[in-house]
């Protein structure tokens, strides 16, 4: 039952994380300025798409997580995607990790985690 | 750290806010709960889940306008803004009042979110010294 929980939670997180790093490419694969041809060619993106089925599946990961555990516990642990997601963009995409950054998603982070508690 | 993106921001916080609010609406419309066919077609028929899917579709295209921009990991982690808007609109709207805990973590939220400001105004100088 744990690895299954655990199994779902990764999951869950790979398609959170997979999920905006493919809308980030989506949103900067055209350098057009923003009018009905920009949302056209966007429709038909590759990496849109793949965005758009991760969150699907996300979503129905994410039902299965909460039906083991309770949502305070849940949030705690989906919290974690705040973390990843500041990683691959780190890596994929150069963002720069300054101090005061880290620092700002590190006390996001923290404080999705205390609103969640309880 | 360009002008339009707290505006952007904002906009986002809106849409996902009045979605959730959507959310809720629909679902105390609905009620009972009874995962019947009955349930699901008082979810779609009533006028709420409309008004969270048009708010779904605008935070969905402010966010694409957005990344065109901002960086993905600070830009989600600003996102999660929602968490206290949406505490207004259950305190005043839905009548559940926050927690001391639920105010502790919108208060370290916000000092998250400044000190994120904080970092493209500083990132926003060094380029400038740089150019």
């Amino acid at each position: 039952m744990t690895i299954l929980i655990i199994l779902l939670w990764l999951a869950n997180l790979c398609c959170d994380t997979i999920g905006q790093i493919a809308f980030k490419y989506a949103a900067i694969s055209s350098h057009n300025r923003i009018d009905f041809d920009y949302w056209r060619i966007l429709l038909f993106n590759r990496w849109l798409w793949l965005g758009i089925t991760s969150y699907a599946i996300g979503f129905l990961l994410w039902i299965a997580f909460l039906s083991y555990i309770p949502l305070s516990q849940a949030i705690l642990l989906g919290s974690a995607n705040i973390i990843t997601i500041m990683i691959f963009g780190h890596i994929l995409f150069k963002e720069k990790l300054t101090f005061f950054r880290v620092l700002g998603v590190g006390l996001i982070t923290a404080g999705v985690i205390i609103v969640g508690i309880g | 750290m360009k002008k339009y993106y707290p505006i952007g921001f904002l906009f986002l916080l809106f849409f996902d806010t009045l979605g959730q609010t959507g959310f809720k609406f629909s679902a105390n419309y609905a009620e009972p709960v009874n995962y019947s066919f009955a349930w699901v077609m008082r979810i779609l028929t009533n006028k709420w889940i409309y008004m969270t899917c048009i708010s779904y579709l605008g935070a969905f295209l402010t966010w694409m306008i957005l990344l065109k921009k901002v960086p993905v990991g600070p830009a989600f982690a600003a996102s999660r803004l929602q968490i206290i808007t949406v505490m207004f609109v259950s305190h005043y709207i839905f009548n559940e009042p926050p927690k001391l805990n639920h105010i502790l973590g919108a208060i370290v939220i916000l000092c998250g979110v400044f000190f994120l400001a904080l970092a493209e105004k500083k990132l926003a100088k060094n380029k400038e010294q740089i150019d």
